[in-house]
C-alpha cells in the first residue's frame, strides 16, 4: 500500500484552500487535528491562529538533528512538492509573504533539488506573493529548537530564547513567525485534498535491523508490529526514542501501543518517533557512552547543569568502562542525571539524560557488573 | 573589489547573511582564519567577539587550518551499532593520523560528527558536504583513492 505521505496532490490542496477565506483555512487545519510532527504535538491550527499582526514569517524547520531521525529527509527526497504546497497553504492562511526553509548542513546535498522544486512552483508562489528561501545550517543539534533557529538566522549564537514572547508574537527580527516541521507542513495539502488520515505518522527505524527505514503506521500501533516491519537482525533488547526520548526494554514493552500518552506513562518520550533498536548482547553502558558523547558535543554551553553535568556523566561512564569505578560513582550518576533534567535551561538540557535514566532503571546490571 | 567585498555585497541585508558568508569562506578557503574573521568583523560592523562566538559554535565552520577534505565520520548511536568505530579506526590507520589530525600533505582531516540523518544507510560519513553511506572498508579505500 502506498504511504499517505507519498501521495501526489499536484497543488489540488492549495487550489482548494485558495477558494476559502484565510480564517476558514485555519479553522479546517484546527478541526483536522494536525499536530506538530517534530515531537512537540502542538496543534498546528492553533499555532497559525496565534500569529501577531504586521509582516510575518513562515519558517520550515528542516533541521532534524535528533539521532535516529531521518523522516524529513525522506519527504524532501521523495515528495518535495508536498512540502512546498504545504508551505504555500500555510503562508496563505497566515498572510505571510516571506518563507524560509532552515535546512541542516548535513542535508546540503538536498538544497539543489529543493530549489528546483521551488522554481517549479513559481506560478503558485506568485499567486500569493510568496518567496521561499533556503538557509543552510552548519551542524548544530540545538538549531532544531524553534527559537535557536531564529537566533541562527539572525547571525547570533543559537542560544534558546526565553519565552514568552513566543515566536508567533516576536520571532525572526522581532516579527511574528510561525515555525513548522517538514512532516507537519507536508501533511497540510493532504488535509485539503480529501481522504487524509490524521493518525498516520512516520516512524524512523534504525539500529540492529535488517531493513531499517521510514515506515508509516497509525499512532498506537504496538512496538512489536512496528519493529517487526524492519526485521530485527537479533532479538531486540531495548529501544531508544532518539537521544532525547529515553529508552524502554523491548521484551517488557513489546505490546505497548506507540502513542505519546502510552510511552510517556512509562517514563519515556515518543518525540519525533525515531526508534533506535538495540539488539540482545549489546551493553547499555557502551551505548550510553555514545549518547553522553553526543550531548557533551551538542550542549550549547549556556547553562551549567547541561554543560558541566553531561561532561561529568561522560567522565563517570568512561570510568565504569575502564573498570576503575566504584558503586559510589553509580550512585552519583543516579543523582546527577535527574538533576540535569530538572535544572537545565532549555529542552535540550532537560532531555539530555533521559537515555541514562532509562538505561540505568531497566538495565542496572549492565552498569554495576564492572564495578568493584 | 576583493572577493570578500563581493561576498558581503551578495548577502548584506539579507536573511542569514552571517552564516552564509562564513559558509562561503569555508567553501573557498577551507577554514575561517583569524585574519579573515577580523576583516568580516570590520566590514559588517559586527564585534569580533560575537563573530568568533558564532563561528566556533558550529561544527561545519572550522576556525583552524585543516585538510582540503574534511572527513566527518558519523558517531550517532545508529552508526555506532553498524560499526562506525571500526571504520574510524580503519580510516585513522589508512591516513596515519589521529582524530582531528591532518595528513602531512594537507589533504585529509578526520573528525567525528553528530547524527547525519542517514541512519537507515549506516555507517555513514561526509567528506566536505558530500555524503557517503552504507560504508565498509573496501568502499572507504576506493573513496580515498579517488581523492588522493
Amino acid at each position: 500500500m502506498e504511504m499517505q505521505i507519498l501521495r501526489k496532490t499536484k497543488w489540488g490542496g492549495f487550489k482548494n484552500a485558495r477558494q476559502m477565506e484565510k480564517t476558514q483555512v485555519i479553522q479546517i487545519v484546527k478541526d483536522s487535528g494536525l499536530k506538530g510532527r517534530s515531537g512537540s504535538n502542538y496543534p498546528t491550527g492553533t499555532k497559525w491562529e496565534s500569529m501577531g499582526p504586521g509582516e510575518r514569517y513562515l519558517i520550515c524547520n528542516a533541521d532534524e538533528g535528533e539521532p535516529g531521525t531521518f523522516k524529513d529527509r525522506f519527504i524532501i527526497e521523495n515528495n518535495p512538492q508536498l512540502l512546498i504546497e504545504g508551505m504555500c497553504i500555510a503562508a496563505y492562511a497566515m498572510d505571510a509573504h516571506k518563507a524560509l526553509i532552515y535546512l541542516r548542513g548535513e542535508y546540503a546535498y538536498l538544497k539543489k533539488g529543493l530549489e528546483k522544486e521551488i522554481e517549479k512552483s513559481n506560478k503558485y508562489l506568485r499567486q500569493i506573493k510568496l518567496s521561499i528561501r533556503i538557509v543552510l545550517g552548519a551542524g548544530a543539534y540545538i538549531c532544531g529548537e524553534e527559537s535557536a533557529i531564529l537566533e541562527s538566522i539572525e547571525g547570533s549564537r543559537p542560544i534558546v530564547r526565553k519565552k514568552p514572547p513566543y515566536p508567533a508574537q516576536a520571532g525572526l527580527y522581532g516579527k511574528p513567525t510561525c515555525i513548522n516541521n517538514v512532516e507537519t507542513l507536508a501533511n497540510v495539502p493532504l488535509i485539503f485534498s480529501g481522504g487524509w488520515d490524521k493518525d498516520l505518522l512516520l516512524f524512523c527505524l534504525s539500529g540492529d535491523l535488517k531493513k531499517p527505514g521510514v515506515c508509516e503506521f497509525k499512532a498506537g500501533t504496538s512496538m512489536k508490529e512496528i519493529i517487526s516491519a524492519a526485521s530485527p537482525s537479533v532479538e531486540p533488547k531495548a529501544v531508544f526514542f532518539g537521544a532525547a526520548g529515553g529508552c524502554l526494554p523491548y521484551r517488557k514493552f513489546e505490546n505497548l501501543p506507540l502513542d505519546d500518552a502510552s510511552v510517556s506513562e512509562n517514563g519515556a518520550m515518543l518525540g519525533s518517533r525515531a526508534l533506535i533498536v538495540v539488539g540482545e548482547g549489546r551493553s547499555m553502558l557502551e551505548i550510553s557512552k555514545v549518547f553522553a558523547e553526543f550531548f557533551v558535543h551538542e550542549s550549547c554551553g549556556y547553562c551549567t547543569p547541561c554543560r558541566e553535568g553531561n561532561f561529568r556523566i561522560l567522565e563517570l561512564l568512561k570510568k565504569i568502562m575502564d573498570g576503575s569505578d566504584t558503586l559510589c560513582d553509580i550512585e552519583l550518576l543516579r543523582k546527577l542525571a535527574p538533576h540535569i533534567r530538572d535544572t537545565s535551561y532549555c529542552s535540550l538540557g532537560r532531555t539530555s539524560t533521559n537515555y541514562l535514566i532509562g538505561a540505568m532503571k531497566y538495565f542496572e546490571s549492565d552498569f554495576t557488573k564492572l564495578c568493584r | 573589489m576583493s572577493k570578500l567585498d563581493e561576498l558581503i555585497k551578495k548577502y548584506k541585508g539579507g536573511e542569514s547573511e552571517l552564516i552564509s558568508i562564513l559558509e562561503e569562506i569555508v567553501r573557498s578557503e577551507g577554514y575561517i582564519s583569524f585574519e579573515r574573521l577580523n576583516s568580516v568583523s570590520i566590514k559588517l560592523g559586527v564585534p569580533l567577539a560575537k563573530l568568533y562566538g558564532v563561528a566556533t559554535f558550529y561544527s561545519f565552520l572550522p576556525t583552524e587550518k585543516c585538510g582540503k577534505y574534511i572527513i566527518r565520520v558519523c558517531s550517532s548511536p545508529s552508526c555506532h551499532l553498524a560499526g562506525s568505530k571500526t571504520l574510524l579506526t580503519f580510516l585513522k590507520e589508512e591516513l596515519k593520523i589521529g582524530l582531528r589530525g591532518t595528513t602531512s600533505d594537507g589533504r585529509f582531516t578526520i573528525e567525528k560528527t553528530s547524527c547525519m540523518g542517514q541512519c537507515d544507510k549506516s555507517p555513514s560519513m561526509m567528506i566536505n558536504s558530500k555524503v557517503y553511506t552504507n560504508l565498509n572498508k573496501k568502499k572507504i579505500r576506493e573513496i580515498l583513492k579517488g581523492l588522493r
